[in-house]
Formats: structure tokens, sequence, C-alpha cells
């Protein structure tokens, strides 16, 4: 990968952290993370860690900001003036929030899919080439090749290899949410985010782009934001339920949805609340 | 009891009557009254028509004493300034609505787009006078002689940029329409900026694009239709405008290669000769300039209005 | 590796550039907005006088000042919009209240918007030939009908788009309460958008304030004193054009000073509309 400006390792503590007992390495570690939206104070001292090569997800009631916290992975909060992030982000020990850490190159590592489905407003096969060129120089035909490979892992080959040169608005919801995984995967990124991905989506499209997150955990750490339990329950390893901007507990996946150790989670799980 | 009931609905019901009516007649005005137009200046139009016909359009004639009129000289200027004042506003504009859409600092954001339309609310006739007496001479100090030694003696192009630097002519006429135009054309492109969904330019951000490229790859083609529009907006402004061209054309009805040349447009030849024109083919052959003037510019806004609508339409909906 | 590094370097530097150069942009528009500002300034302040407003234009070579233009372009503009603003504001609520059918409302509106950008001087042509010519001299009315057509556009736009920001709710309750259509338009619609309006009339003032074009060829202008609308009259933007063309150094010392008063009208009378608009919308 790229590395032009080297931030300086930090020293990791994984010990540090609530929901790391587990015994795989952490691809990004949350140290002290507080957030605001100009003078609203969104993130309370978030602490997590988020294991490599495994399916994290982020539960919790609208508002209470797992959304944000998985927007500050990629720094997505940038583009708007008067939000900012304060505390540590390691990703592979380097604090991403460093004001010196190259953004573009960041996102190029952190791959991001949204709540709709956005395609880009070219053809399908364009759509994929667009993020590829800007990091790597590709002949033709390994071009042709990453965007077959990329259309292939996102399981949507089949249905547009005849029609890549149609525009990426004529494919269906559903089919237009796999392209943009496609698009994200298409760079080779480190870190896939799932922000609500399936929240536009039909349940048979919903169901495939579950499979898809099964399929690409084997490649790729990836953080999905959801706000049904039971998506959670299917797709991810790792649960961290937050509520009013707090990390509440993490843990894995089954345990948290069987025996979860706060009464909070188990009330939110439960359908008590929320 | 209940006939007064009655009869109060049936008097709000003729009112009713009355009141769209009466809208609708007012609308169905203005509807009208473009082909009102139309038909007035083609009536008007008629002995030149009948005098030259289409050859009027190819000929540079204009020699009231003969009674000779052709457009050729005032159409082939507002073409020319227009495509001078097309071709520096269009990337100006571009720059201007780039700017205030993404790199603007909120705190500038306002004042900026107030500069913009105070710019655009300078009556036309001072950017002309300013024209004259301020940036006329300027230009022929300054900028004229380096172009001529510059330009002029450049290869197939030279010939556009010689000639004497008199500071007024199409040259000067085009600048003095894009500074004029920019301003139409930069609130229209930063307004159809401001459709693009946030979601659309974050995944771009989100892939690791630069502003730059998040704005050339995916903003623009995302926009195109109304931006489009926007140019052609400016453009029908630049045809139809008078008063700026007015004071720094020169009003010279010759055909010359140079654009430092002194020249003439529609609008100004309209301005300067109509009230003295004498006799009826003189005034009839100015009128058909302006007949010439309006159908341009009516087909440039009309295609403009059709770009905007649709880019409307497709806001929100996949294709 | 090395490959990589180049294309990212070259895609930052294409970024810094462009990003540049819309600065630059910014720069050139604003310069140009200083350098004319400046310059009226610079010449207008140095030429108006008491006398440009207790004056007649005199010819060259004597003293004198602007007063008939500015009572003559008041009267036209006056006149104008008095004209103007009912026509639109009437197709206007044709536009918003009743045109969700037929053929009539796109049209129109699709013809509004191009008569808005039309060019002026065709409007000029048009009064030319249907007052002028018929009734044999240049009058003020003439020049004020010119000015007319050019509120119309300008109050028709607002006027539809302000009715359309007032919400269905409230005409919905108006006329559950049995209001017939005319009375919740009169009573409700109007009143809801009233401020939205009355910019869009203060733009259109605005707008023909400046305008020369159109009254070149139906007001044409006048040397002396005169409130007779039927006879040509005199307009700051005409003797500003006339003065400024002229070859007399003193004309021009007239126009510079009716250029600043135009100006600082003009753009008084925007920032007004704006201030208006603002505090009604931020009022709910």
């Amino acid at each position: 990968m790229v590395e032009l400006h080297l931030a300086k390792p930090h020293d990791i503590h994984p010990e540090d952290f609530q929901g790391t007992q587990m015994n795989t390495p952490n691809k990004l570690l949350v140290r002290e993370l507080n957030f605001y939206y100009g003078k609203f104070h969104a993130l309370k001292n978030i602490n997590l860690g988020i294991p490599s090569k495994k399916v994290t997800a982020f539960i919790g009631p609208s508002g209470c900001g797992k959304s944000t916290l998985l927007r500050t992975f990629n720094r997505m909060y940038q583009l708007y003036p008067g939000q900012r992030a304060e505390g540590e982000i390691l990703l592979d020990g380097r604090n991403i929030l460093d004001k010196k850490e190259d953004l573009n190159l960041l996102r190029a590592k952190v791959g991001m899919v949204f709540q709709k489905p956005t395609p880009f407003p070219m053809s399908i096969y364009d759509n994929i080439a667009f993020g590829v060129k800007l990091y790597e120089r590709l002949s033709k035909s390994e071009m042709d090749d990453r965007v077959e490979w990329a259309l292939k892992k996102a399981a949507l080959w089949n249905e547009v290899k005849d029609k890549l040169d149609q525009n990426g608005t004529s494919l269906s919801g559903g089919q237009q949410q796999r392209l943009c995984i496609a698009r994200g995967i298409a760079v080779k990124p480190e870190v896939l985010l799932l922000d609500e991905p399936c929240s536009a989506l039909d349940p048979i499209s919903t169901a495939r782009i579950e499979e898809l997150v099964h399929e690409l955990k084997h490649d790729y750490t990836i953080v999905i934001v959801t706000h049904n339990m039971q998506q959670a329950a299917r797709v991810s390893d790792y649960t961290a339920y937050m509520y009013l901007g707090e990390l509440i507990e993490m843990g894995d996946t089954d345990t948290m949805f069987t025996k979860p150790t706060r009464k909070e989670t188990e009330d939110y799980i439960t359908g008590k609340f929320g | 009891m209940r006939s007064r009931l009655r009869r109060s609905i049936s008097q709000g019901a003729i009112l009713d009557i009355l009141f769209l009516n009466t809208t609708r007649v007012f609308a169905f005005l203005v509807f009208i009254s473009l082909f009102g137009v139309m038909i007035t200046l083609l009536m008007a139009s008629m002995p030149t028509l009948e005098k030259f016909g289409l050859s009027f359009l190819t000929s540079d004639a204009w020699n009231p004493v003969t009674q000779e009129f052709g457009g050729l000289v005032p159409i082939y200027g507002t073409l020319v300034t227009s495509a001078i004042a097309m071709l520096i506003a269009v990337p100006v504009s571009f720059g201007i609505a780039l700017f205030i859409t993404e790199l603007c600092p909120t705190l500038l954001k306002r004042p900026l787009g107030i500069a913009v339309e105070l710019l655009a609310g300078i009556p036309s006739i001072i950017y002309g006078m300013w024209g004259l007496f301020v940036f006329a001479p300027f230009f022929a100090d300054h900028a004229q002689p380096w172009i001529n030694d510059h330009l002029g003696s450049l290869p197939v192009v030279g010939p556009l940029f010689q000639g004497p630097p008199m500071g007024i002519g199409m040259l000067t006429a085009g600048l003095i329409l894009a500074i004029m135009v920019i301003p139409f054309i930069a609130s229209v492109m930063r307004d159809v900026f401001e459709i693009v969904p946030p979601l659309l330019k974050e995944s771009a951000y989100g892939l690791g694009a630069t502003t730059w490229e998040v704005v050339w790859h995916v903003v623009l083609p995302y926009t195109k239709v109304g931006v489009i529009g926007g140019i052609m907006l400016g453009l029908g402004r630049a045809l139809g405008e008078t008063m700026a061209v007015t004071f720094v054309i020169g009003n010279a009805h010759e055909l010359s290669t140079s654009l430092l040349m002194p020249g003439n447009t529609i609008s100004s030849a309209l301005a300067n000769e109509f009230t003295e024109a004498v006799g009826e083919l003189y005034t009839s052959s100015l009128i058909t300039l302006g007949m010439l003037l309006f159908v341009i510019t009516f087909i440039v806004l009309a295609l403009a209005k059709i770009l905007l609508i649709r880019l409307t339409a497709r806001e929100g909906k996949t294709t | 590796m090395n490959r990589k590094n180049t294309l990212y370097l070259r895609r930052r530097f294409v970024n810094g550039f462009n990003l540049t150069l819309s600065m630059v942009t910014v720069a050139f528009a604003l310069f140009f907005l200083g350098w004319i500002l400046l310059t009226l300034i610079e010449h207008g302040f140095g030429d108006i006088s008491l006398a440009t407003f207790t004056q007649m234009t005199p010819p060259p070579g004597s003293e004198g000042g602007l007063l008939n233009a500015i009572v003559g372009s008041l009267l036209m503009v006056a006149v104008a919009t008095l004209i103007g603003t009912p026509v639109g504001i009437l197709a206007g609520t044709y536009l918003a209240e009743f045109g969700k059918t037929g053929w009539l409302a796109p049209g129109t509106r699709f013809i509004n918007d191009i008569l808005l950008s039309g060019p002026s001087i065709v409007i000029g042509l048009f009064v030319y030939e249907l007052v002028v010519h018929r009734v044999g001299h240049f009058s003020g009315w003439a020049g004020a009908i010119a000015l007319s057509l050019i509120v119309i556009p300008v109050v028709v736009r607002t006027s539809e788009n302000m009715l359309l920001l007032v919400p269905n709710s409230l005409r919905e309750a108006a006329a559950a309460l049995g209001a017939p259509q005319w009375k919740v338009v009169m009573f409700v619609s109007y009143r809801a958008a009233k401020a939205g309006i009355i910019t869009g009339i203060l733009l259109a003032v605005a707008r023909i304030f400046g305008e020369t074009a159109p009254l070149l060829f139906t007001a044409l202008n006048n040397q002396f004193w005169n409130t007779d609308m039927n006879a040509p009259m005199a307009s700051l933007a005409v003797i500003i054009f006339q003065f400024a063309m002229s070859p007399y150094e003193d004309w021009h010392h007239l126009a510079w000073a009716g250029a600043l008063l135009i100006t600082l009208l003009v753009l008084g009378l925007n920032i007004l509309a704006r201030a208006l608009f603002r505090r009604d919308v931020t009022h709910g």
C-alpha cells in the first residue's frame, strides 16, 4: 500500500480496552475517543478494539452515535466544518486522527458503503475502475481483470457482465448496493465500513448482501452499523452496543445476544426498550 | 335560512369562477406576449425580407444612402463577442461555483454569494461606461501591445490579434460581456452543484478521491445537464446584451478578421442607429436584425430551459 | 510501490493546482467587482452635488444637474410597476394555485422564463412598433409600457415561487372552514406569501431602474423638465448613455454622477429586498 506520511507508531496495550478479550489481533483500536458536532458531545470516551478479519456490528437505538463512530474510522466527518474528533484511533498501530495522516490514503485503506446505494453517474465498468485508477496505473486488460474480480467478489458479475457499459443507475437497488460494495473492494482496502447497508433494500437483496458479508470477512475487516438486531446476530462475530454516545458493552455476538453482562444491553436486545 | 346559505354558496362559486378566470386570462396574456413580439417584429421586417430575402443574412452591405442592407456584420459581431465571453466566463464561473460549494469556509460562503449577486445586480450600462472610460484605455495601454507582439505573430490565429491598440473593439466587448455573465452562470452552477446528494460525494471521498476528482468525475457528470443549462442561460444574456457592448464595440459596419478592430453587434447597431434611421427600409432592416436576435436567443434560452427542466425531473429518480 | 507513489503525487498536484485555480477565479471576479465599484465611487462622489438634484440637464458647456432625468425615471418606473405588478401577481397566482392541470400553466411558465432573460432591446422594438409607430411620437407612456413588460416576468416568477412555498395545510385549513377558493387565495395564500412577493417587486424595480435599452426607442429622451407622460421623457439610464458617449467633459461628469446614483439605488433595492425576505423566512 501507499504510505507517504508515516505517523509514529504508538504502543498498543490491547488489555486496556473493554471488549477485547478475543484472541484475534485488533485491526483498529479506539482510545478515549470523543466526538463533537459543534457543541454537541456525540461520542463520550469510547474505548474499543475492532478484531482483524472479523465482522463487528454496532447496534443501538437511533441517535446513539453508532454511525458517528463508524464515520470517524475514515474521517468522513472532516467534510463538514464544526465536526471534530478527539482521542486516538489506531489503524495497525498508527493514529489515523493525526493531522499529518494523509486523508486520501487513509480512505483508500478504509472503504465505505452507505445507507443508500450511491452509483456514480458513469458506466458500471467505470464505477469500479474509478477508485482503482486513483491509486494504480493498470493496463486495459489488468483493469478488465480487476473489474471482473471485484464484481465476482460482490456476487454481481453474472448479472451485469453483458452490460458493463450501461449506466450504474440503471441497476436495481440491491444490484446498485452490490455495485457499491464491488467498487469499495476493487481498491483492495483493508477495512470495509458498512453504514446500514441494507436499510433501503428489500428482504431478498438484504439476504444477498448478508451472504456477501460472510464471504468478504475472509479477506477484510468489516464493521457494520445496523438498526436491525437480527441482522447483527446473523452476520457479525462481535457486537458493540451503544447508547447515548457511550459504548455500553462489547463482546462476541453469541454471548451478547444470549447472556449480556449489562442490564441495559439485555433490555435493548429483548425489546424492553428501543 | 337555507336559501340564504345556498345564495352565499352560489355567490362564492361565481366569484371562484371569476377569480380563476381572471388569473387565467393574465397567464394567457403572458403566454401570448412572446408570440405577439414575434409577429409584430415579423410584420415590421416584411419590407426587408421582401427586398433582400435570405441574402440579408449573407450580405455585409450597410448603406443607408444606396438603401443596401445586410445583416452579416452585426450577426457575426454578436456571435463572436458572445463566443469570447463564453470562453472566459464558463471556466471562471465553474471555478467560482467549485470554490463556493466545496472549498469555501462556512464563514465566507454568504458574503461571497452576496458579492456574486451584487455583480449580477449592477446595471449593464455601468459595465459599459466603466468599459469605455476605464477598461478600454487600460487595455489599450497595457494589454493590447502585448497581445499584438505575442499572439499576433502566431500562425493561423495570429491575424485575429493584429491591429492598432485602440482599446475598443470586439475583444474588449467580449471581455466585458464575460464579466457581466459570470455571476449568472456561476450562480446557476452553484445551485446545481448543491443538489448533488452528500452521500454520493461521500462515497467518492470514501474511495480516497481528492476534492478535484470528486468534482470533476462525480459532481460535474451528475449535474451535466444543469450546468449546460446555466451556460446557455449565460449565452442568452450575452447575445442580447446591449449597453455593456455598445459603449466599447466601436460601432463599425466592417467585417474584419482582427478581434482588436471595432465591429458591431445586433443590439449595438439597434441602440446606435434605430432612432436616427430614416426611411422604411432602413428601419425595417434594423427591426429584422432585432427579430433575428430574438429568434437566436429564443432558441438558446429554450434549450437552456429544457435542459434545466430535465435535470429537476431527474433529481431523486434513478435514471 | 514507487509507481503508485508518483501517481499519487501527481493526483495531489493536479488537485492542488486546480483548487488554486478555482481560488484565482474567485479573486478574478472580486477584482472586477472592486474595480468597478471603486471607479464609480471615485468619479461619482466627486461629480455629485446639490445641483445634480435641483437642476435640469444642461446643454454642453454649462452647469446643470439631472433633475428631469431623475423625475422621468421615477415616473416611468412607478407607472411600469403599477401596470406590471398586478398582471404579474395574477398570472403567478394562476401558475401556483390553479396550474396543476392543462397546457396553459407549463406553457406560460416556459415562456415566462424565456422572457425573464430575453434581450430587453427587443422589448423596446416591440413597444416602438406597438405604440410609438401607431401614435406617431415617442412618449413616457411607451417607455413605461416597455419597462412593465420587463417587470411582469420577474413578478410572475417570484409570485409563483412564493405561493408554492405556502404549505398546503394552510389552504386546506381555510377550505375546511368553508371558504371559497378566491378567499383562500386572497386572505390566506397572499398573506402568507406577502414578504416574498414584495421582495420580487423590489427586485423588479431594481432591474428596470438600470434598464436603458428598452427606453431608447420608446421614451427617447428630453433635455427639459417634463412630467407629461404623453411626451418624450428623460431617464437617468438614457441620459447616462447619451452623456457618456458624447465628447463633452462636463457631460461625462454628469454621467458619472448618474451612474453612481443608479448603482446605489439598484444595489440598495437589492439588499433591501434580500433583507426583507430573510427576515420573513427566519421569523417563519
